[in-house]
């Protein structure tokens, strides 16, 4: 039998299922299908737990009708006796079915956020492109919950509908009239809760909505607080969360006033019916076709029917919760990658001329190329083309979640209008990656070469690249593939030994989430020297060092070039401590090739590079007055 | 010039160290004990088997406790309140709604009378019924017991509409006391210390904003009300059992009795489960952001296998803590199913005794019955709310946890004469016994622009946050206009200086909201026109003004947003209405590097002019254009001077300067 953690491989590896993310119940129906081996037992033993129990009022009443009532020992100590058989059972049989539920629970959970992971990992930078992190992370974070509850009541309701059924029987059997009018009425109390359903559910979903939105103000407060403490704006800020912290307490207030009622309705008509077989109950005794015991039994099970109700309420509104769930799980895992293997896939050299050939640049194999750009995303845009990334287009990613309060057929249209917009991006995003790229290595484009095969030769170090919590050791080289000299090598090249230092335990030393604990310049250090220490046959760099002091910096431009001896490097900077160290230096504008030369050289020629680069018109070293 | 790594006094230190912290071959061990490992060996047999859990068991409490006892132990960044605060705290927040809080009491009382009197009458309703058929009016028993029939159906007509109000009140008294604790908590964090602000990272403040939020708001939200609700409900219930007959009552007291060993073992261990599974799902959650965050890097360093190999690793410790708040509730589950059981198995076997000696009726059996049948539901419930409230108790811990760091000054009341910043003799220190900075003298003369350089670790940073006031130096004084700055309260030290660093962080709130901040408190809001001609100042005004309300538009993640040089020009124009004399700018390059928006560098200009600026620079041309240079190396000035004069005396500065334009 399946047992967890053993997350599915989905994504990764052929062989494992992948989701039918064709429909928001194709996939809850999937959820289901690869825990075939656990739900049929829980159901089991669900039943087990569930059905004694409603052996218990009928045996109470057998005990007093045949024991108590004549006074007869005998029979009071066998039906005593299968009572308590029955408890123990129940007991027994709960445990084990806890145990199930809790692995199907877990198992939704992990598969769930297994199945985000993997498609994060296959679908790389394209994934953030298309949709808000947030709404990514939203699905592992809750919706994995909301398909282990609803795994779980679907199971309890198949178990509690048995025991109606086992109810049924018996009180069908002992007076029929009685029995019509308990089986009759659960129905009509099921659906009596109906009308306050949709109001409650309504705040129910403003007040989470409301609350997610006041966690966001909660954690822009703590993200801005220097900000807040050194400027001020305590006040205002203080102001905007707890008027948000009273639209939740309201939107709570109202939720749980509708929850209120339906509860009471819950107990005004179980009480109503109790009162019904009372009155029915007294008159067949009186009459004597019923046992006292039997009437006894009866309010028992008036009482018991109150659950297989209530579960059946619980599964409605799961199931309402789960398929918006499952609407937002499909809109992520339904998205393919935009790429096709060529068919005859070329194999990219290690040492060739990479050529962009649009903007006409040209970094020679093994040599050290510096690109001076207008403007930091002009060197992105530069970068993400050397490296075959799709562009950032600028505009964000499309949400599919329906804004608060927008419901019925406007939140059918807004939906569909995101839907048909990233499948509009989607299309785009794959005819881009079709065509010839523009770019090539060694004579060949890179389009026509695998993407694995891209990625592995060349490394596109960009400004917003990111470290991972882990040791120090993790971070500099996480495949495990290097020797202590090569690490030690990379941290040094990119004068990163302070971060080294500054770390208790050294290469174990741990860093944080995003290494969030270290400085902005600390951090820039331990990127690069991962991308150092990657030692790609072609990396590009993405101003590499511009959150490091220039002390520091002057290191970093005098390590640079026997770090990266005889492979080919781009780098695209404007500081002249590193450009003096460039084999080639080229000038961009609008992502063209102006003029190119080494740093000398383009000092003494070019005024537009002197105005970039060290942003003087007049000769730098007469050091006039500002 | 001299290598910008200090502390690793040099490289041969550094390979000597680096090789005993290194780990051939890459990646610790995993973070659960072999023992715990899914494909281990089976024991043969049951006992074998149970013992193998049972030490599995043992090994999952430890790790467990371990979790919980970290994240209450001194590691963490911010201090954390005892539980006597907690309740100290809680029970003023109850006090000042003793009123909706009686009516709780009240109403839940009432609701759990009529509850339990419905079984009553039933009962008396099943006597009456055997009387009368033994009397041998049979055939009128339905309208001889009518009277109490109609009892029982007003009496649940009472029942349901007291449950409502019951219900209702508990939303009312939980959400208001939720509102209160969580306002309470933010108010103390935008109170927190300015030295603790800038020292701390946030990592453990959004851990506590989020998580912890989220815990007390199911604690107190859900688990207070819950908890007075079933203390009420069981309490009234036990009771009822034993004025229904107090020789039925009997094994049902016995049986919860002994049930409460178990449950208060299950309670004493639970807390630090749910800790434990709750942190090992916020490890899951953050890496996988992490993942999903850093999709491009981890694309474009081929990590996909480390990080699903993590992401399965998080994965295993969450399964481990998920198995022991199972067994936790298992061992709790079967002993309440069988003490709520098997009460009914005794009670019906002391039954029939007693009825045959006629000692309880059968009424008083079909009530008895029927209140133990009743008692399981809300007692479990209590268990499971008490729960609740002792992990969200931990939780709390953590939230007023930050209200408690004192204060990190005491204003005095003298004003600065003028606004002359000058520093003498400054040390500092992080860490005991470790100066970061070795006496520096400084002064600035107003409107003059210091541009402070030097490599990482020098200690420039430090020296910015003592000029800013934001830490008092541990000798020496920092001093603006005669006063010690950290002797200012916050209002005047922000009319004084103000520390820019590099975040220009965007708020969720309107663009008004997000200018004025320091002039919030102004007797009269500041009026639009303001607002305007700072914007204006920065060049703002253009976009601000084509925003769908203008200065109404909510800004921030979710809602209207700007482009990285427009985030910067908000920034600048909160400070332009703050309208400080003097500006600390630290690693603020991106804020005046040209070419991420070049329209930016006119702004900056905007709000420079005037103002005695200390900007702790990257860039050389930074440097450049300042009226001076301070060369910081080691905690000490190395040189100081003009631009020349620094050329001239060809030292450090000289170096780079050669390095920069060559």
């Amino acid at each position: 039998m399946r047992d967890f953690p053993s997350p599915t491989r989905a994504y990764l590896d052929p062989g494992a299922p992948a989701p039918d993310t064709r429909s928001p119940g194709a996939f809850v129906r999937w959820l289901f299908r690869v825990q075939i081996t656990i739900w049929p037992l829980s159901v089991v033993f669900a039943l087990l737990w569930v059905v004694p129990p409603t052996l218990t009022p009928w045996l109470l009443g057998k005990a007093i009708d045949t024991g108590i009532v004549p006074g007869d020992p005998a029979q009071t100590w066998r039906w005593l006796g299968w009572l308590a058989l029955v408890t123990v059972v129940g007991a027994l049989a709960g445990v084990a079915n806890h145990t199930l539920i809790v692995r199907s629970w877990v198992l939704a959970i992990f598969d769930t956020v297994s199945l985000v992971t993997n498609k994060t990992l296959h679908l790389g930078h394209v994934l953030p492109r298309r949709t808000p992190t947030g709404e990514v992370l939203s699905i592992a974070g809750a919706d994995g919950d909301e398909y282990g509850g609803f795994m779980e009541v679907a199971i309890r309701a198949a178990a509690e509908f048995a025991a109606y059924v086992v109810v049924a029987s018996i009180v069908l059997s002992t007076s029929f009239e009685l029995g019509l009018l308990v089986l009759l009425a659960a129905p009509v109390l099921a659906a009596s809760a109906w009308p306050f359903l949709r109001p409650m559910e309504k705040w129910q979903g403003a007040e989470r909505s409301r609350t997610s939105h006041l966690t966001s103000q909660a954690t822009d407060i703590v993200a801005g607080l220097r900000v807040l403490r050194g400027i001020g704006g305590e006040s205002t800020f203080g102001a905007n969360y707890a008027a948000q912290s009273q639209r939740v307490r309201r939107a709570g207030v109202r939720a749980g006033a509708w929850e209120a009622a339906v509860e009471a309705t819950g107990v005004l008509l179980a009480g109503l019916l109790v009162v019904g077989i009372v009155r029915l109950g007294v008159a067949e005794v009186g009459a004597g076709r019923l046992e006292i015991g039997q009437l006894v039994a009866f309010l028992g099970y008036g009482l018991f029917l109150v659950q297989p109700m209530r579960t059946f309420f619980q599964l409605v509104q799961k199931w309402t919760r789960t398929r918006v769930a499952a609407r937002k799980t499909t809109a992520v895992l339904g998205q393919e990658e935009p790429w096709r293997a060529p068919e005859r896939a070329r194999v990219l050299p290690v040492d060739g001329d990479l050529v962009d050939e649009e903007g006409g640049i040209t970094a020679r194999g093994g040599r050290l190329t510096m690109l001076v750009c207008g403007s930091t995303d002009e060197a992105a845009a530069l970068a993400d083309r050397l490296g075959r990334y799709l562009p950032a287009d600028g505009d964000d990613a499309v949400s599919v979640e329906v804004t608060e309060g927008v419901v019925g057929r406007a939140a059918r249209a807004q939906r569909a209008r995101a839907e048909a917009e990233r499948a509009r991006r989607a299309r785009r995003d794959a005819e881009r990656a079709a065509r010839p790229w523009g770019v090539s290595l060694g004579g060949i484009d890179l389009s026509s070469a695998d993407l694995a095969d891209v990625r592995a030769t060349i490394l596109v170090g960009d400004a917003s690249a990111q470290l991972f919590a882990g040791t120090l050791q993790e971070a500099v080289e996480p495949h495990g593939r290097l020797t202590r000299p090569q690490a030690e090598a990379a941290l040094l090249a990119a004068a990163a030994l302070d971060v080294y230092d500054a770390l208790p335990g050294g290469w174990a030393g741990r860093l944080d989430e995003r290494a969030r604990g270290l400085s902005g310049g600390q951090r820039q250090r331990l990127v690069l020297a991962r991308a150092l220490a990657a030692d790609a046959p072609v990396l590009v760099l993405v101003e590499p060092t511009s959150a490091v002091d220039a002390h520091t910096e002057a290191a970093i431009g005098e390590r640079l070039p026997a770090a990266r001896a005889g492979r080919t490097t781009v780098v695209a900077t404007t500081s002249p401590l590193l450009l003096r160290h460039a084999d080639d230096v080229v000038l961009v504008r609008d992502g063209r090739a102006v003029t190119r030369g080494t740093h000398a050289h383009l000092m003494a020629t070019s005024p537009d590079y002197r105005a970039v680069v060290v942003r003087d018109e007049q000769p730098a070293d007469a050091g006039g007055p500002r | 010039m001299s290598a910008p790594e200090t502390g690793v006094a040099d490289l041969a230190d550094f390979a000597s160290h680096s090789e005993r912290t290194w780990r051939e071959g890459g990646r610790p061990h995993g973070a659960i004990p072999e023992s715990l490992h899914l494909d281990r060996p089976r024991a043969a047999g049951l006992l074998a088997r149970l013992a193998a859990w049972r030490d599995r068991h043992t090994l999952r409490t430890r790790l467990a406790e371990a979790f919980s006892a970290r994240q209450f132990g001194d590691e963490v960044g911010l201090p954390i309140a005892s539980r006597a605060d907690v309740t100290a705290f809680l029970r003023d927040l109850l006090w000042s709604r003793r009123r909706l809080l009686a009516l709780l009491v009240a109403v839940n009382a009432l609701t759990a009378v009529a509850t339990l009197t419905v079984p009553r009458l039933l009962g008396a309703l099943v006597d009456d019924t055997v009387a009368h058929v033994a009397a041998g009016r049979g055939a009128q028993v339905a309208s001889l017991t009518a009277a109490l029939t109609l009892a029982v159906a007003v009496t649940v007509v009472v029942q349901a509409l007291l449950t409502w109000g019951a219900r209702t009140t508990s939303a009312v008294l939980g959400q208001d006391v939720l509102a209160s604790a969580r306002e309470y908590v933010v108010g103390a964090i935008l109170r927190l210390p300015l030295s603790r602000v800038e020292s701390a990272g946030t990592g453990d403040l959004v851990t506590r904003m989020t998580r912890d939020v989220s815990s007390m708001s199911v604690a107190v939200r859900l688990g207070l009300p819950e908890s007075i609700i079933g203390v009420v409900m069981v309490s009234f219930t036990l009771v009822a059992l034993v004025l229904n007959s107090p020789l039925l009552a009997v094994p049902t007291l016995v049986c919860i009795g002994a049930s409460l060993v178990q449950v208060r073992r299950y309670m004493r261990r639970a807390p630090a489960g749910y800790l434990y599974e709750g942190g090992t799902y916020a490890l899951v959650n953050s890496t996988l952001s992490e993942t999903v965050e850093g999709a491009r890097t981890v694309e474009a360093l081929g990590l996909a296998g480390p990080r699903e190999a993590r992401g399965r690793a998080d994965l295993d410790v969450t399964g481990q803590a998920e198995r022991y708040t199972m067994s936790l509730r298992n061992l709790l589950f079967i002993v309440m199913d069988i003490a709520f059981g098997m009460p009914r198995v005794l009670t019906l076997g002391v039954a029939a005794y007693a009825h045959t000696r006629g000692w309880v009726s059968l009424g008083q059996i079909t009530t008895a019955m029927l209140y133990i049948g009743a008692i399981g539901e809300p007692f479990d419930q209590l268990v499971h709310n008490l729960d609740r409230l002792q992990v969200g108790i931990a939780s709390t811990t953590r939230l007023i946890g930050i209200a408690s760091i004192p204060p990190d000054r005491v204003a005095g009341d003298e004003e600065p004469a003028n606004g002359d910043l000058r520093g003498r003799n400054l040390r500092y220190a992080y860490r005991e016994g470790h100066d970061v900075l070795h006496g520096i003298d400084l002064d600035l003369r107003a409107g003059e622009r210091l541009a402070v350089v030097g490599p990482s670790g020098s200690g420039k940073s430090t020296l910015g946050r003592l000029l800013a006031g934001i830490h008092a130096p541990r000798e020496g004084t920092a001093q603006v206009g005669g006063v010690d700055l950290t002797r200012l309260t916050t209002a005047s030290l922000r009319r004084e200086v103000a520390l820019v660093t590099q975040e220009h962080h965007v708020f969720i709130g309107t663009v008004r909201d997000n200018v004025v901040l320091a002039r919030e408190h102004d007797e009269v809001p500041v009026p639009d026109a303001e607002v305007q001609r700072a914007l204006r100042a920065v060049d703002a005004w253009d976009w601000v003004a084509a925003l769908p309300s203008g200065l109404d538009t909510t800004l921030g993640p979710g809602h209207q947003a700007l482009t990285p040089g427009q985030a910067q020009q908000v920034a600048l124009a909160r400070l332009v209405l703050a309208d400080p004399h003097t500006l600390v700018l630290d690693e603020a390059t991106s804020l005046i590097d040209p070419r991420t928006a070049h329209h930016v560098e006119g702004s900056m200009n905007a709000l420079l002019t005037g103002r005695t600026v200390v900007a702790i620079a990257h860039r050389l041309h930074t440097a450049h254009d300042a009226d001076r240079i301070a060369v910081v190396i080691g905690g000490r000035i190395a040189e100081l001077g003009t631009h020349d004069e620094l050329l001239a005396r060809d030292g450090e500065y000289a170096a780079l300067w050669r390095a920069w334009t060559s």
